[in-house]
């Protein structure tokens, strides 16, 4: 078998992430529009996509900002909703532990949703490929420069498209897409009904702490259901 | 339209905050290496924090209309919400959710005259 060179690895990343590119496309062009008609000026959400890269993070973040939430919370909502990071992270990381630190920062910071489930697979197929963080590079700089392009694109289309479009209601979309398949399992899905209740009853509560309530609650919630179904 | 995103600094400042939410999600672990390990208790938290975030983030956008009256049950952004969840998980495409969604929300709107 010939030795596979950094290039050949990092395009078959870059060629594996392909199928999905509609999708992330779709995604970003919808977050860029939703950011501009919540009230981010064009300069602001484009900082806030190149800096973040967070596409969920920054539409759960959104209603906060716009009722000017403290600081520590929308960063605490957003380390929240970026936590399923932590969860892959943890699968990621004997694969780059012989790197050097400033390498393993951005290598971790370029990683989206797909690209993660993509390196998963390919480790599933082949653990012993050997230019595994090439092929993650590729693939991962592939989303982002897809993701950039249509966020970008739709935050300066925003402004033309008139504001009783309603289409800010996209984002809200994109998001239950995104968890619509968290609910398969049964803890999960009752934690996100206790928590989807406290936070509409709790709305009326100052600086949004109903979210918190919430997430307090369902996460209370499902780790019982979890562990009533485990004993 | 609204106190927190008529000032400048306060929205560069979570501009921020959410980018180093990324870094510490993303790459916390990577960058500390083996030195932390995830107690297992912890880690079984951890999968179910963003599903919860989200569900309770989602659902006030869906049921309150501007500012915090509740929609009744013509509220088109509960129905196009219900719709999208429903073509979710039938056909698993979000561009389909998202264009579903909508075509819900408008065909609602122009309906009842509602929002």
């Amino acid at each position: 078998m010939n030795e596979i060179t950094f290039r050949e690895a990092a395009q078959r990343g870059a060629r594996e992430l392909l199928p999905a590119a509609p999708g992330v496309v779709a995604w970003g062009i919808v977050t860029g529009v939703a950011m501009v008609k919540l009230g981010l000026t064009v300069p602001q959400a484009i900082g806030l996509s190149l800096l973040a890269y967070a596409g969920s993070a920054q539409l759960a973040a959104l209603p906060l900002m716009i009722s000017a939430a403290p600081l520590w919370l929308v960063l605490l909502t957003a380390v929240i909703v970026n936590l399923r990071f932590v969860v892959y992270s943890a699968l990621t990381r004997p694969h780059f532990a012989h790197l050097s630190a400033q390498r393993r920062l951005w290598l971790g910071y370029i990683v989206g949703d797909i690209m993660f489930v993509k390196f998963a697979s390919l480790l599933d197929r082949e653990p012993e490929y050997p230019q595994r963080v090439a092929y993650y590079l590729g693939g991962a700089l592939t989303n982002w420069v897809f993701w950039q392009v249509a966020s970008i694109a739709g935050i300066l289309a925003a402004n033309w498209i008139p504001a009783q479009w309603g289409l800010e209601l996209a984002g809200t979309l994109a998001l239950i897409a995104l968890i619509v398949p968290l609910a398969k399992m049964r803890p999960a899905f009752g934690g996100m009904l206790v928590a989807a209740t406290i936070a509409v009853l709790a709305h009326a509560l100052p600086m949004r702490l109903g979210l918190l309530l919430g997430i307090l609650g369902g996460m209370a919630v499902a780790l019982t259901l979890e562990r009533r179904r485990a004993t | 339209m609204s106190d927190g995103l008529s000032n400048e600094v306060y929205v560069w400042l979570t501009i921020l905050g959410i980018t180093l939410a990324t870094f510490i999600t993303r790459s916390g672990l990577l960058v500390l290496g083996a030195r932390l390990q995830l107690p297992p208790s912890l880690e079984a938290a951890l999968r179910y924090a963003p599903a919860c975030a989200l569900a309770a983030i989602i659902a006030p956008e869906l049921i309150y209309l501007e500012g915090s009256v509740p929609g009744g049950w013509d509220n088109p952004k509960l129905l196009a919400g219900l719709a999208g969840i429903a073509i979710f998980a039938a056909i698993r495409s979000m561009i389909a959710t998202i264009v579903g969604g909508m075509a819900v929300f408008w065909l609602i709107r122009w309906a009842f005259g509602v929002g």
